[in-house]
This record gives C-alpha cells, sequence and structure tokens, in this order.
C-alpha cells in the first residue's frame, strides 16, 4: 500500500513515545510525518528542539503554505491549528480553539484525511482530552489506516479511550508495533 | 454540520464573483471550507443551494457573511514578545524620528484585538495622540462590533495572561467594563482610529504607512493571492516602513530578497527595502 503521509496526535505526555518513534525511523523515511501534540499556547520554543535531539529525520515547526516534503517531520506550532492544503502544503489557521485545544488533533486529522483519503496512517496516542476521536473517525471513514496507542501502556487514557469508543479502529499496538509498522512502509 | 465538497465551494464562489464581484478563488481552500460549514450551521442554512440562493436575494446577508468568513484573531496581546519589541525596541524611537502624526494601518481588522492591543501600548506610552491609526475590515459588521467593544468572554483570561506577559503597567480589568455576561472594553482608546471599510481586492488601501500590522491574515490566502497582497502592502508602505505578519508567516520567494529586509525573525518584522 503506498501511503503518502503519516499524522499523529497526542498531548505532550506522550513525549517520550514520540520521541521513541522518531528516533527509530530512518533517514531515508519516504513519506513525510505530521506531529499535532498538545502544548501550551504561549511557549514557543523548546518543543522542536527537543524533538529533535533524538529523531534521525529532521523535525521542523513548518511557516504556513509550506510544501510536505519525505523523510521530514512538521510539529504543529503553539497557538495555531495546523492543516493539510490541498497540493501537499501545509495551511496554519488562528482558527477558536476545539476542545480547547489550539494546536487541535481533530482539526489536523480531519483536513489531512480529506488530502490524503486512504494514502494515509493516522496514529493516535495517550493524551488527557477526547481531542482527536472524531480526527481518527474521519482518517477511518476516507478509508486511511486508523491506530490506537495500546491503552494499557498509556500513562493518561482519555484520549486513545475516547478514540477507541467512536471508531472500529485497524489496529491496536504498543509503540514497539506502532514503530514496526511505520518501518514497513516503502 | 455540512460537509462541503470542492464543487460545492467552486459553486458559492462563483455566485459571489457574479453577484458582488468579490472573488474569494484565491482563499486556502481549508480554512475556506471550514469557515462556510461554520457559517451555515450558525445560520441554520442546511445545504450549498440554499447558502446561493440567500446571497443572491438578499444583499443585506452578504456583510454577514463576510463578517463570519472572517477568522478574528485569537486573543489581546497574542505573542506578547512582539509588544514588547514594539514598546521597547521601535515606537519610540520610530516616532521621534518622525514628523507629523506617525501612520499606522491595520487592514485585516475583524474582532479589533490587535487595534486595542496596540491602542493599549501607544496609550501606556504617552504616544497614542501622535499616531493616526487606520483600521479597516471587510464587513461594516466588524466595524460596528470594535466601535462599541465587546469582546469574546472566553478570550478574557488568555488576554489577561498575556498582557501580564507584556508587563503592561495598569491592572489589565481596568480596560474592561463587566456588563452580566458581556464584556466591554474601554471604547475610549479607540476615539481617534478611522475606520475604513476595504473591499477583498485591496482597492482602497491607505497610503504613507509608516507600520503595517497585519498579522495571521495571509494564512488565509493561497500563495498566488499572498504574494498579490504583499505587493499592494510594499507599495502602500512609506520608505523603510515596517511590516509586521504572524510569527509563522514568512515572505518568500522573489519578493522577499527584491522588496524587503528581515528586522526580526523571531516577530516576523519586515522593513521595505528602497532601490537605489
Amino acid at each position: 500500500m503506498g501511503y503518502k503521509a503519516v499524522i499523529i496526535g497526542g498531548s505532550a505526555g506522550s513525549f517520550q513515545v514520540v520521541t521513541k518513534i522518531l528516533s527509530a525511523l530512518p533517514k531515508t523515511f519516504p513519506i513525510p510525518v505530521l506531529l499535532c501534540l498538545h502544548r501550551l499556547k504561549h511557549v514557543r520554543s523548546g518543543f522542536v528542539e527537543a524533538l529533535s535531539l533524538k529523531s534521525n529525520i529532521p523535525v521542523e515547526e513548518p511557516y504556513d503554505k509550506d510544501l510536505l516534503r519525505p523523510g521530514k517531520a512538521y510539529l504543529a506550532p503553539a497557538n495555531y491549528h495546523m492543516y493539510v492544503e490541498l497540493a501537499n502544503r501545509i495551511a496554519l489557521s488562528t482558527e477558536d480553539v476545539v476542545n480547547h485545544s489550539r494546536p487541535s488533533i481533530d482539526l489536523s486529522f480531519v483536513t489531512a484525511a480529506n488530502a490524503y483519503r486512504e494514502k494515509l496512517v493516522g496514529i493516535i496516542l495517550s493524551g488527557a482530552n477526547k481531542d482527536g476521536a472524531w480526527g481518527l473517525k474521519k482518517v477511518h471513514d476516507n478509508g486511511g489506516i486508523a491506530i490506537v496507542q495500546d491503552p494499557q501502556e498509556c500513562e493518561v487514557k482519555t484520549m486513545t479511550q475516547s478514540a477507541l469508543q467512536l471508531t472500529r479502529v485497524d489496529c491496536v499496538y504498543t509503540t514497539d508495533q506502532i514503530i514496526g509498522f511505520l518501518l514497513k512502509i516503502k | 454540520m455540512t460537509d462541503l465538497g470542492i464543487v460545492d465551494l467552486r459553486e458559492i464562489i462563483r455566485a459571489i464573483k457574479s453577484v458582488y464581484d468579490y472573488d474569494f478563488s484565491n482563499y486556502a481552500l481549508t480554512s475556506f471550507k471550514q469557515r462556510l460549514e461554520r457559517l451555515m450551521f450558525r445560520n441554520s442554512i442546511p445545504s450549498p443551494d440554499i447558502l446561493i440562493k440567500k446571497l443572491q436575494e438578499e444583499p443585506a446577508f452578504f456583510d454577514t457573511f463576510l463578517y463570519e468568513i472572517s477568522v478574528p484573531s485569537t486573543e489581546l496581546f497574542r505573542d506578547p514578545s512582539l509588544w514588547r519589541w514594539l514598546r521597547e525596541e521601535y515606537f519610540q524611537a520610530a516616532i521621534e524620528k518622525n514628523i507629523g502624526k506617525f501612520k499606522i494601518w491595520l487592514p485585516g481588522c475583524v474582532s479589533g484585538s490587535e487595534l486595542y492591543s496596540l491602542s493599549i501600548l501607544l496609550s501606556e506610552t504617552g504616544l497614542l495622540d501622535k499616531v493616526h491609526i487606520i483600521a479597516s475590515a471587510i464587513s461594516d459588521k466588524s466595524i460596528e462590533k470594535i466601535k462599541e467593544g465587546s469582546h469574546d468572554t472566553k478570550k478574557l483570561e488568555v488576554s489577561a495572561e498575556n498582557y501580564k506577559r507584556f508587563n503592561g503597567n495598569k491592572n489589565f480589568s481596568t480596560y474592561y467594563k463587566d456588563d452580566r455576561n458581556c464584556v466591554f472594553r474601554d471604547a475610549s482608546l479607540i476615539g481617534n482610529v478611522e475606520f475604513r471599510k476595504l473591499n477583498i481586492n485591496f482597492d482602497n488601501a491607505p497610503q504613507n504607512n509608516k507600520l503595517i500590522l497585519f498579522r495571521n491574515n495571509l494564512i488565509y490566502f493561497n500563495p498566488t493571492l499572498q504574494e498579490r497582497v504583499l505587493l499592494l502592502l510594499h507599495e502602500s508602505l512609506s520608505g523603510s516602513g515596517h511590516l509586521v505578519l504572524g510569527i509563522r508567516e514568512k515572505i518568500s520567494g522573489n519578493i522577499a530578497i527584491k522588496d524587503f529586509e528581515v528586522i526580526n525573525e523571531n516577530e516576523s518584522v519586515y522593513r521595505k527595502r528602497i532601490l537605489s
């Protein structure tokens, strides 16, 4: 299956898992990785630097309308929603908060699902509210692969359990299984 | 909520173009779609056909449309570090050097948060009577709302936190009047502001501006329209005038090198380059 993008949602608490995933991906990872992680609105710097430390692929906070490139990770910037726009570009927005969040995982996932349809892998990690559940459903409804981190592995289970309640997801995976899945993407 | 497809969006854009000669075809599609869906939901419009009919038959509704299609700024003093920079590194020197009123233009007002933030800053530094502020909005409704000073109560808390980070020298609550469920800003702050309605082609842009604040507006345009608008903003700046964009908005490509130089990269502040 030729996937075109991976999108990962979680809260700041899923930092360790995201770091582990990014450190396991090869430099030549064939598609872009979008990261929508809940974060403080007023803290602009530090997050992307911390994620970059152990990542094999470059991690950046995109500027509006940046082109999405394979083998790069894009972290939703503080106090902006991050959308996937047509023509493989990022679009940012200062639209109202969704589920008390900006960036909102739902909005990132829904727009990515619209853009990539069945060629999208959506992954929901540990998190403290239900943001992401509706977005993952849209990934699934559009024919993409919906993956949820095994709640047993999560310190805070609200996000993963909300996603599991709303959608019959394709896989419930541990972090290692998520990595195994991603490494098979050609 | 209705889920609008590409074809629906094109039909709506075409109808607006033919009735009002406003061209939304270079708006960023994802945000525009989302905003349209929200507008339809809020106005109980069940289908794109009914929206189009309403737009064709009710000219008064078009102003509501323009108001609701625009995304308001998120809160007062968004990015406090920019406002500190403007206060500490920019305004005093820039206004001192200036002869006559210092002209500032805000082309994309929706809720007026940027306008009020700016007015508070200038009032606290004693510079408010040395400037001529022009605030533009695309809808009459925006201008009315800004003038009456009504403010979304949900955004009050974040605004107050931002004001603290900005190190303002008053108690933030002095800028508000609480009226049951509604909060009103102190509208005397904007008593001398000139309001000017702007159509979406920027036809009637004021000229010779020393400073343009246009943060987080370009993100709602596609690259073609972004470039066109940046050139218009460039034209409307005075020699070595400054332009402030949102922190994740960037001037790139040909325009960047030729027309603007970066003054503060972290806060997206640019200066018009004058070619000799």
